[in-house]
């Protein structure tokens, strides 16, 4: 154990702490003692609340870290970020078209981009954000919506670009103009949710809601199953996902 | 600590068993078990059947449920404000006040808005950030039986059963029909969906489902609708408070929910809502680790949302059920909890032990998977980590070994860049897992229209239940949030129109609440609802001081 | 013969039909445009701080991705993209420490050589494809038609960059004959049209243009061609209305014309100032020829 109980020393905006190794900043930050309530969110990497400014001895740059999702090292002096103001103009997607200045009309600011590529090199998700945004400044919605589709909107980049420009409400107009006017819209879903408003499909739901429960359970054993689309044969995961007993059968509430 | 290719050499020396076994595996799957001995193991290993494990509620109208200490703690706990608080001075008067700012708030708002309410009426109070919520978090996608070959009646079918028939039926109904109309709206809303040249979603199974119906967004779906949604309310104007969780419903003198009372985080200071009707959108519960489970929730779900309602007199439905999914990221420390989607065992990969032996068919049902794991590990065959939780090996490298070279990098993305940013390879390298907590199976009762059985009060998301009986299946959540938010949305507002603006707020209910827990004999200082779970250092807190500041 | 391209914003935004039109010819000249696969904007103008390097960061970065892929040469349509790429490039190339502190303020993620080079379309089809073999592609040659060639700022100035002779520029005049039209020059083919100044003194724009599109009227043009895109914008839109505009082309578009291409692929309807009749008065267009 004595290698697991290994300490080190974080500063955490200014002060020493002494941490054990192996835990992520946020951990970090809370084994020392703080109660986290802006900072954390999902705690996994997808929300974006934990944006992490730190410095290593090491080295002159600023490093960025969802803290969430990085290892704590000795010597670390950090800080969060937990807030980066972003006001943007409001929009009426069903009142906008996708057109090749669609994107620059709404945040005139990312013309002043000077292609320093800061904000790529502080993304914590990895992305090419100033291939994004300068995508966006050229028109190419599709390319701008594929860029940023994996941005937690943790605007790291926002706080460390020279230009002020609001990159993850760019990405965010730019997928929602894709989504909605770039690719088309599904036929099989059209025709679905035509065929619900003549009432059939319903009438066959009623009709299983008639049922009794041993008749829906018989009728539930009889599913048949789609094949899986590649190999052409059942998937198995599918169908040895249910239980065939019901927990509920052999162990019911107790009643006091 | 030293570690090799992302393990200490502790772990490395059962890794080197794993491949000394791996090529006598491949090819050779442990045999599934029969039901008896699926029932035999479950009795013994899962939590939900775990003697000692829950207690049965003793108080209100759901007297008698089962439920995990830890949930059982906070319905058995005082309210964080005293009855006689002072209401008489209101801070925000409005029509229609949402609790929590996930996906069920959110849809719930911009519907009630469609439906005709005036936007700075509404007011949306969420905990942590808007959208800071386990729908952020969802991977694998949303179900809605949109082609051809499928349809709403297979749909149902498929969550009755998996929800062992203990559905609610009507709920799986509206869930069903209305699940085409939600991807339709989304599609409006510029979701970007997969999908294939002609428009149409690339579908995928999910379990417990017979036909592929999963529609995804790359692996961050939930993300990915979340942030449409979050967007949409803004453009919308829909006022929002982050970071003040309501602690407390208000009701009026008919014991109608007519608002509750708000408490900003940050200067601690409470707030009144006053609303004509009250949406209850708080989500789950991963935060209380039921039996110490780690979890895949996010830092919120502490189930505040039941325990108000249940204050206001609202009756619950299913609770004792919880769903653990069988393989949440066991190492490093900062993956624990995270879940490993289903496909990695889908795909081939064996679960081992400690001595690189199979122990389980790798498909059994969810929570038979999760009780085999949790099982090997009580005979102590699991791997112990550094930070002190145990697990079993998944053994991913044979999918690549199974499929050929590259299918992890391609058919799990995700998966992949996950742990390669934690310097483990699992293209060469098994991972480790252990089940996690993963979803709140029942929860506040209500009507199709999300209407609970107190007037003024409506619920959606994963905090109401019946929809998905004792089992959800994946999919039907993010769906769930969807169809409920939309519906309580839409009714809130009707009923919203029909009513005045409640003339003298309380907490009644609250003091009613107490009483009937001192006559219960239960004597506590334990205070509900939870907010945050705290995870601060044992040293630290061993000299902290409350002091004044 | 494949070549890497720049296209610029400008191009994308405002001027597609420009890309659209210069693309079918030079397919028609076998010749591919490689796109780079992610590309930025030039910064719009030189900026002429020495030590502002985050300024001369962008038309930099485009060398050394170009350079990643392996290349040395590449194309762009837009005069002004070419004229801050290859002022960058030249600043860059004057003093090796100039690059030496680019890549190092990249936080070492660039690393440029100085040996790329930015080539404009016109000079690629001059110095590359040569006239002749253009000559050679001509299958309805301009006959009859009188242009007159308009060069503007940013393919001369200053002179360091300069693609041609910067007080009497030829490469224009040479592809139009190549193309078989007749030419028509004057002094003011040169001058400035007025530029970004368009935003705040529309004025002193329409004053320039309605000077140039005189001058090209007086000497008998019935068509006016050019090469950069916000050029064609202030000619396009500001000839007054004392006179029946003349039709501004791009030369891609007389180019496909004179190549028998299919009118639709040149891009000919996005233009104030139509473009058709002239070409239906030399035949030069089928009869009834739709261009939407
Ligand atoms: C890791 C993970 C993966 C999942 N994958 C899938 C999947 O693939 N498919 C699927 O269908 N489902 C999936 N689910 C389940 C699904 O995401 C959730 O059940 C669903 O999103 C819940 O939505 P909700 O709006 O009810 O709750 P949430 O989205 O959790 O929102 C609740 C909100 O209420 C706030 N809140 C809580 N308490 C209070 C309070 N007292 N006052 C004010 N606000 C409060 C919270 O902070 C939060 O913002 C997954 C869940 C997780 C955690
Ligand atoms: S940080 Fe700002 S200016 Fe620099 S490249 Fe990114 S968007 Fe452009
Ligand atoms: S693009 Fe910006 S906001 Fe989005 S994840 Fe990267 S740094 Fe964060
Ligand atoms: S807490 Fe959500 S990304 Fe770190």
């Amino acid at each position: 154990m004595s290698e697991q109980t290994g300490m080190i020393t974080m500063q955490l905006m200014g002060k020493n702490y002494q941490v054990p190794t192996g835990l992520t900043i946020m951990a970090a930050i809370e084994y020392a003692g703080y109660k986290l309530v802006r900072g954390a969110g999902c705690r996994g990497g997808f929300c974006g609340a934990c944006p992490t400014l730190y410095r290593r001895s090491d080295n002159h740059r600023i490093f960025t870290a969802l803290a969430c999702q990085t290892l704590v090292e000795d010597g670390m002096c950090l800080v969060q970020m937990p807030f980066v103001p972003v006001v943007s103009r409001r929009y009426d997607l069903h009142q906008i078209a996708a057109k090749p200045n669609t994107l620059l009309q709404h945040f005139p600011e990312i013309a002043g981009c000077v292609a320093c590529n800061t904000c790529t090199r502080a993304c914590p998700q990895g992305l090419q954000v100033m291939d994004y945004v300068q995508a966006s400044l050229r028109g190419d919605i599709e390319r701008a919506a594929m860029l940023s589709f994996d941005c937690i909107a943790c605007g790291i980049c926002s706080s460390r670009c020279p230009a002020d420009i609001k990159h993850y409400a760019v990405g965010l107009l730019a997928r929602r103009l894709y989504g909605k006017y770039v690719t088309p819209d599904s036929p099989q879903l059209a025709a679905r949710v035509a065929e619900l408003q003549t009432g059939n499909l319903i009438a066959d739901l009623n009709a299983l809601m008639a049922l009794s429960q041993e008749e829906l359970r018989a009728r539930y054993e009889q599913r048949t199953f789609e094949t899986s689309e590649e190999n052409k044969e059942p998937f198995s995961a599918i169908q040895h996902y249910n239980s065939p007993m019901d927990p509920v059968d052999y162990k019911d509430e107790i009643e006091v | 600590m030293e570690l090799i290719d992302g393990y200490p050499a502790a772990m490395r020396e059962s890794i080197a068993l794993v491949e000394q076994t791996r090529p006598t595996r491949l090819g050779r799957t442990f045999p599934a078990m029969t039901p008896e001995q699926r029932r035999e193991l479950l009795l013994g290993h899962h939590p939900d059947y775990k003697d000692g494990a829950k207690r049965p509620l003793l108080f209100g109208p759901n007297k008698g449920m089962l439920l995990n200490h830890e949930l059982a703690d906070l319905f058995e706990a005082r309210p964080l404000v005293s009855a006689s608080l002072d209401l008489n001075d209101v801070d925000s008067d409005v029509d229609l006040l949402i609790i929590g700012g996930g996906g069920a708030g959110t849809v719930a708002a911009i519907w009630a808005v469609q439906a005709g309410l005036d936007p700075s009426r509404v007011l949306i109070a969420t905990k942590l950030r808007h959208g800071d919520s386990n729908s952020t978090m969802a991977q694998g996608g949303i179900q809605s039986a949109d082609r051809p070959h499928d349809s709403p009646a297979q749909h149902f079918l498929d969550a009755m059963g998996g929800g062992h028939f203990t559905n609610r039926p009507e709920l799986v109904e509206a869930l069903v029909s209305d699940a085409p109309l939600i991807i339709h709206w989304h599609e409006q809303l510029g979701v970007m969906y997969d999908k294939d040249e002609q428009g149409n979603f690339v579908m995928h199974p999910g379990g417990g489902t017979s036909r592929n119906r999963m529609h995804s967004a790359r692996d961050y779906t939930g993300l990915e609708i979340m942030r449409v949604l979050r967007d949409e309310a803004r453009n919308l104007h829909i006022p929002v408070v982050e970071f003040s969780p309501a602690i407390e419903l208000l009701c009026d003198e008919r014991g109608h929910v007519a608002g509750a009372v708000l408490v900003n985080l940050e200067t601690k200071r409470y707030h009144i809502v006053r609303a004509k009707a009250t949406i209850v959108t708080t989500g789950g519960l991963g935060r209380l680790h039921m039996q110490q489970y780690p979890t895949t929730n996010h830092y919120g779900a502490t189930a505040d949302g039941l325990i108000l309602a249940y204050r206001a007199g609202a009756e619950l439905v299913d609770l004792d059920a919880i769903q653990y999914h069988p393989t949440g990221a066991a190492f490093p420390a900062q993956m624990a909890g995270l879940l490993i989607t289903e496909k990695v065992r889908g795909m081939g990969a064996q679960p081992v032990n400690c001595k690189g032996e199979q122990f389980v068919y790798p498909l059994e049902p969810r929570d038979v998977e999760a009780s085999a794991f949790i099982r090997e590990c009580s005979l102590g065959l699991g791997i112990p980590t550094p930070h002190g939780i145990q697990g079993v090996w998944l053994d991913a490298p044979m999918v690549d070994i199974i499929h050929g070279p590259g299918t992890i990098r391609s058919a799990l993305p995700a998966m992949f860049r996950m742990y390669t940013r934690f310097g483990i390879d699992m293209t060469r390298d098994p991972i480790l897992v252990f089940p996690t907590l993963h979803y709140q199976n029942g929860g506040i009762i209500t009507n199709p229209d999300g209407a609970t059985t107190v007037p003024g009060l409506y619920a959606a998301g994963e905090v109401m239940g019946g929809v998905h009986g004792k089992n959800r299946l994946m999919g039907n959540s993010l769906l769930d949030f969807n169809v409920f938010g939309r519906r309580a949305g839409i009714a809130a507002a009707n009923y919203v129109r029909e009513q005045a603006q409640p003339t003298r707020l309380s907490l009644e209910h609250v003091a009613t609440y107490e009483r009937h827990m001192r006559d219960a004999g239960i004597k506590t200082t334990r205070t509900a609802p939870r907010i945050l779970p705290d995870y601060r250092g044992k040293e630290a807190l061993e000299r902290y001081l409350d002091i004044p500041l | 013969m494949q070549v890497a391209y720049y296209p610029g914003c400008t191009i994308k935004v405002s001027a597609q039909h420009h890309e659209r039109a210069a693309l079918a010819v030079l397919r028609a000249l076998n010749i591919e445009l490689c796109e780079l696969p992610e590309w930025n904007c030039c910064g719009v103008l030189h900026s002429l701080t020495d030590d502002n390097l985050i300024r001369h960061m962008a038309p930099i970065r485009m060398f050394a991705r170009l350079e990643e892929q392996g290349a040395h040469e590449m194309t762009t349509l837009c005069d002004m993209c070419f004229n801050t790429l290859a002022q960058a490039n030249t600043w860059a190339k004057e003093r090796p420490e100039r690059i030496r502190a680019i890549n190092s303020t990249s936080g070492g993620e660039l690393d440029y050589d100085g040996r790329a080079q930015i080539l404009h379309l016109l000079q690629l089809l001059r110095d590359r494809v040569g006239l002749a073999a253009i000559k050679a592609r001509v299958r309805r040659p301009l006959r009859g038609l009188t242009i007159y060639p308009y060069y503007g700022c940013k393919l001369l100035r200053p002179s360091e960059v300069a693609m041609d002779d910067p007080e009497t520029p030829r490469v224009l005049h040479d592809l139009m004959l190549a193309l078989g039209a007749t030419v028509a020059e004057g002094p003011l083919q040169t001058q400035c049209c007025g530029s970004y100044h368009v935003v705040d003194r529309e004025q002193l724009v329409t004053n320039r243009v309605a000077a140039t599109t005189d001058e090209a009227r007086e000497r008998g043009a019935e068509a006016l061609v050019l090469s950069c895109p916000l050029c064609h914008y202030n000619f396009d839109s500001f000839q007054g209305s004392n006179h029946a505009a003349l039709p501004i082309f791009y030369y891609t578009q007389l180019m496909g014309i004179a190549f028998g291409l299919e009118p639709e692929e040149l891009g000919l309807d996005a233009h104030r100032v139509a473009l058709l009749p002239v070409l239906l008065e030399h035949e030069l267009v089928p009869e009834g020829v739709q261009v939407n």
